[in-house]
């Protein structure tokens, strides 16, 4: 039939072959059908005008508008699907689909932005650097949660870990606030309290997991159910009465000079609040240091193979306690940015959901720094085009538009976009011998 | 006689667990009493525990006395006072009865819903399927029973509406814990993300139902339903005004024999204990584990759903976004601290009843929010499930872990 059906082999490890076969095959008729739906989407909506704009310098200057109709951009959308069905089916298994996954997403997103505006012109910019800004602590949860995973050791506890790097930053940066009313000084300060916090969270979650061999899963929702007993107690009884104490100096936007001048990218990319950098530097950090450095070679072992890596000398546990330290620290700073750069304040449980979400983004991300990346701007872009849909007052139900992250989020582990396989030995203990 | 003894050593842990966490629990209220704890250099017995008597009332302060006010608010909330209920028992008044016992039944009002989300974790981790998605489950039930109701109201007789409010709110419950498990049958997805997304998104479809001008309470500007009160109740078992103890309670027992039955006495029961101890050898021996998954979730589920349906059409009498509250966590406490036995999960569930329902009083008169409660059941997990810490802290010999909870994750789980 297709090439790639001639190249499964007929015997041995013909089983996963097979599968991989037929997972290819489901994907490429899954896009079909996206194209398919496009093209239906498209017959009824050509004369609904799209109008998007992009700021050339800055906000408020020089705009780049593109005038076009819904129903042109849904054919666009139809016809990125559809190459990207014709690839899948005619190169099977061995088609390297995630990265072309970019051709149907973006414009689909776009075509589907526009249809939901069904007329209203949006700032284009915005909603991109709005999705970047989302996708940050999104995409750290991420990053932390393949620390700790490549070292084999589950991490369900992202989640309340946030939460106290939320909690701690707003606290301590107030605090140094009052104390030397030195904005600088108090965000630092409060950025590394946050994660010192967190970290050491990491470091119980480990300890349980480790030493005491606790289900990692039951120790993960040990610290889940903690952070929010204890944020939200500290919270009623200390910072509801002495709002001094939670009013920390908000994180600001920052222009990095001369990049932020690029025309149109400039205003998109480097505009941002400083997490959104720091954002982009661990994601190109971690993954040089995963994959192309000694110690991410003895972190992948672990979590692949720990019996394997122990024999060759490693210190397996060594290793992970210092995995989920990390990964503590990261999700600390995660946590920070909520308090600090977005609500301007801590308020109870306002992780929502994040590091689940973050993880959604890691598996997504087929336990790649940059794949995860990739994966938490589409989680940012459907919370942007929530609060956007929500600004212009689009009829639909906001409940309806808060719950997509969530549904996605269940779409995603359930693998319905492509199975793929985690490090092996995540989430079983490890004896040292 | 050994059977007592084991009995007492399989309750040390647990015991011990509970004690300890409402230790820290005590630690936590005297390290965040500021105010009491400002004044420690000036003077140390009015910061830490100072006895005075104000208008002829004992009135206890500082950071210690602090915590003998909560707890000691949260023993009266309840189990009210022993003295005042004989003396109400002697004059015989329907007033002063219902008063003087009234912390007793909400204790047991608080307990039946605890049953039910106990009883749904403790199936549900016995097939190995670790559901945190009670809350959710218990939404969605209460969002079916109080639409059927509703929606049936004047139509059909009281009785009718009863039993039809109950049984849609089963099966709404057992449909949105079903989804999980299938998903894991089938695609391998983590159990705990879906069930937790499951309860942001359950959360987010009672908050878009109760737009709906058919199920808002009239005139509301918040989202709460109807009083279902007036179209139907669960009968009531002490007759007496303002007590809301109804048969909700009565059937939550019945389902811990039912559930005991299920796991113990059956086939099916086996099956799912023997997937969830050891994934690989229930397939070995021709078992269906993904059958053994689905239909834990699906029960467990029904369950949770099961006691939102009484909650709403009874104890609580209406839909309201906070219905849930923190029993979804509570559950998953008190399944463990019950060894994820039926009889141990009511035992296990009335203690957290009146930890629930004494708390509420806590925050009412010693201003402690009652979310301490929450961190003190994260404690009291973390010690059940590493009693390695209890006895290191409290230097005793303890019995193993039951098996069952040690291997709560199948071997061989698809990772996260």
């Amino acid at each position: 039939m297709t090439a790639a059906a001639v190249a499964v082999p007929a015997t041995g490890e013909g089983l996963a072959a097979r599968r991989a076969l037929r997972d290819a095959r489901i994907r490429g008729v899954a896009f079909a059908v996206l194209g398919v739906i496009a093209v239906y989407l498209a017959t009824s909506s050509f004369a609904i005008p799209a109008s998007f704009s992009l700021w050339i310098q800055q906000q408020g200057g020089d705009s780049a508008v593109l005038q076009t109709t819904v129903g042109t951009l849904w054919v666009v959308a139809a016809v990125g699907s559809a190459i990207v069905a014709a690839l899948q089916l005619i190169r099977g298994a061995a088609f390297r689909w995630r990265p072309w996954l970019f051709v149907v997403i973006a414009p689909w997103l776009l075509a589907l932005l526009a249809n939901l505006l069904s007329g209203k012109p949006a700032i284009l910019t915005n909603v991109i650097a709005g999705s970047l800004e989302l996708a940050t602590p999104i995409a750290m949860a991420a990053l932390a949660g393949i620390l700790s995973e490549r070292s084999g050791m589950l991490n369900i506890a992202l989640e309340g870990k946030m939460l106290i790097g939320a909690f701690t930053a707003s606290v301590v940066s107030s605090l140094v606030y009052i104390t030397t009313g030195n904005v600088l000084l108090a965000t630092i300060v409060g950025v590394a309290a946050a994660m010192a916090a967190a970290g050491l969270t990491g470091l119980l979650l480990a300890w349980l997991g480790i030493r005491h061999k606790v289900d990692q899963i039951i120790a993960g929702t040990v610290i889940n159910i903690g952070a929010i007993g204890i944020t939200n107690f500290i919270f009623l009884r200390v910072l509801q009465h002495n709002t001094e104490f939670n009013s920390p100096p908000s994180v600001e936007p920052m222009r990095l000079p001369l990049l932020a001048d690029l025309p149109v990218i400039g205003p998109i990319l480097f505009s941002a609040k400083p997490y959104v950098y720091v954002g982009y530097i661990l994601v190109i950090f971690l993954t040089y240091m995963i994959y192309r450095t000694r110690w991410g070679l003895r972190l992948r072992a672990s979590g692949e193979k720990p019996a394997a890596a122990g024999t060759v000398g490693i210190n397996v546990l060594a290793i992970r306690y210092r995995a989920i330290f990390f990964a503590g620290l990261i999700s600390g700073l995660a946590g920070s940015y909520l308090s600090l750069a977005t609500a301007g304040s801590f308020q109870m449980e306002m992780t929502a959901g994040k590091g689940f979400i973050g993880l959604a983004a890691m598996i997504f991300g087929a336990w790649h720094p940059i794949g995860a990346f990739f994966a938490a701007l589409v989680f940012g872009f459907a919370d942007a085009v929530q609060s956007l849909l929500s600004i212009l007052g689009v009829g639909v139900a906001p409940q309806l538009l808060a719950s997509v992250p969530y549904v996605v989020t269940i779409v995603v582990v359930a693998g319905v976009v492509g199975r793929v396989r985690g490090p092996a030995s995540a989430g079983q203990p490890y004896e040292q011998g | 006689m050994n059977r007592l003894k084991a009995f007492l050593r399989r309750a040390a842990v647990p015991a011990l667990s509970v004690v300890t966490a409402l230790l820290v629990g005590a630690i936590v209220i005297v390290l965040t009493d500021f105010e009491a704890l400002a004044k420690i250099g000036s003077d140390p017995a009015r910061a830490l525990f100072w006895v005075e008597t104000v208008n002829g009332k004992t009135v206890i302060s500082g950071a210690l006395g602090g915590v003998v006010n909560a707890y000691g608010a949260m023993l009266s909330g309840a189990f009210g006072d022993p003295g005042r209920i004989i003396t109400a028992l002697q004059t015989g008044k329907e007033r002063d009865i219902a008063t003087a016992i009234r912390p007793l039944t909400e204790t047991l009002v608080a307990t039946m819903p605890l049953i039910f989300t106990g009883l749904a974790v403790a199936i549900s981790f016995r097939a190995g399927m670790f559901n945190i998605g009670g809350g959710g489950q218990l939404m969605i039930g209460a969002l079916g029973a109080t639409i059927t109701a509703i929606m049936l109201a004047g139509q059909v007789p009281s009785p009718v509406i009863l039993i039809a409010a109950l049984t849609v709110a089963t099966l709404a419950g057992g449909f949105w814990g079903f989804i999980p498990g299938f998903l894991k049958a089938r695609t391998g997805a983590h159990e705990v993300i879906t069930t937790i997304m499951l309860n942001y998104i359950a959360a987010l479809v009672v908050f878009f139902a109760l737009r709906s001008p058919t199920l808002r309470a009239a005139g509301s500007t918040s989202p709460v339903s109807k009083n279902l009160s007036p179209i139907v109740d669960v009968p009531n078992i002490i007759n007496l005004p303002n007590i809301r103890l109804d048969y909700g309670f009565v059937v939550a027992l019945l389902m811990a024999v039912a559930v005991s039955w299920l796991l113990f006495r059956t086939t099916k029961g086996f099956e799912l204990r023997a997937s969830g101890f050891n994934l690989t050898a229930a397939r070995y021996a021709g078992m269906s584990a993904g059958g053994s998954m689905m239909l834990a979730m699906a029960l467990s589920g029904a369950l949770a759903g099961m006691g939102g349906g009484f909650m709403v059409i009874g104890t609580v009498g209406q839909l309201t976004l906070d219905l849930s509250g923190s029993i979804g966590f509570t559950a998953i406490a008190l399944a463990l601290l019950a060894g994820l036995r039926p009889s141990g999960v009511v035992m296990a569930a009335l203690l957290f009843g009146a930890l629930t329902n004494g708390g509420k009083l806590m925050g009412v008169q010693s201003g402690i929010p009652f979310d301490l409660l929450v961190f003190i059941m994260a404690l009291v997990i973390m010690f059940v499930a590493a009693p390695g810490l209890i006895r290191s802290i409290w230097r005793v010999k303890v019995a193993k872990p039951a098996p069952e909870i040690a291997a709560v994750t199948p071997t061989g789980a698809p990772t996260v």
